[in-house]
């Protein structure tokens, strides 16, 4: 794997996105995620920390994708 | 600041208020998760954490103490962690990790930061088009769509989406720094 290939995976992996479960109600791991090495996850880890602090920000509530996520999962059902 | 002033509209079903909860305390929940970092996928353990104390929300009794939801969430947070892991049992020194995340005290809510707010806001105009559609394009999703799917309706290829989302990141620290606010200062 390339560099660049890992950053791609380390940004998706940060990105809130998940798959759900079959019943559509579990939250599934990235698949990008098991490509990644140790060190690649931590490096994701904490690029979503800096990343959610930044949407949070820019969000009018202050709610970060992650939380827009769940919120919106709670809501819908 | 003790976040449990919410738990009386939050045990009565109020999805608002429970968002209000997330923002001021996902920050800590996920610093939580942080030495499972190698091993589980933090992000869906999280959302998955913070779907499950919504719900068990109704029937959670306060012990007296100061931010006890808070505390319920980092509790279910690690021991979804704890239980994915030995799922895995991927690593001989997963007991070792478990162990060291489990010793960890919980660390204080982070307390929002107006100015931090302002100062990104004034950083986001200024990106250029392409970055600030990657990032916008995430921003309204909501978590709901894969980054592919975002991608085609920016009219981008994945990777020059995610590029794009990499740069409007980077372009955001640099607007920041210059603004005299160090991102890893904010996250302490």
């Amino acid at each position: 794997m390339t560099p660049e290939e890992e950053e791609l995976l380390i940004e998706q992996v940060a990105g809130a996105w998940r798959p759900r479960g079959d019943d559509d109600l579990a939250t599934t791991w990235h698949k990008a995620w098991h490509d990644l090495d140790g060190a690649g996850r931590e490096r994701a880890f904490e690029q979503a920390r800096a990343t959610r602090t930044l949407e949070a920000a820019l969000d009018p509530e202050g709610l970060s994708t992650t939380a827009r996520a769940v919120l919106a999962r709670i809501t819908r059902r | 600041m003790n976040h449990d002033v919410h738990l009386r509209a939050i045990v009565s079903g109020n999805a608002r208020v429970f968002g209000q909860w997330m923002a001021a305390c996902e920050p800590t929940v996920r610093l939580s998760l942080r030495s499972f970092a190698r091993v589980v996928d933090t992000e869906a353990v999280l959302q998955e954490s913070l779907l499950r104390v919504w719900q068990v929300a109704p029937r959670f009794v306060p012990d007296g103490k100061d931010n006890g939801l808070l505390r319920l969430a980092i509790r279910i947070a690690r021991n979804l962690a704890v239980s994915e892991v030995r799922k895995l049992r991927a690593r001989p020194a997963e007991a070792d990790e478990i162990e060291a995340a489990l010793a960890e005290e919980d660390a204080p809510p982070a307390a929002p930061d107006p100015m931090l707010r302002r100062h990104i806001a004034d950083c986001r105009e200024k990106l250029p088009q392409r970055p600030r559609e990657a990032l916008d394009a995430r921003l309204s999703n909501e978590g709901a769509r894969d980054d592919d799917e975002l991608a085609a309706t920016v009219g981008m290829r994945l990777n020059t989406f995610l590029q794009n989302f990499t740069r409007a990141r980077k372009l955001l620290v640099d607007c920041l720094k210059r603004a005299g606010v160090v991102l890893d200062q904010e996250l302490g």
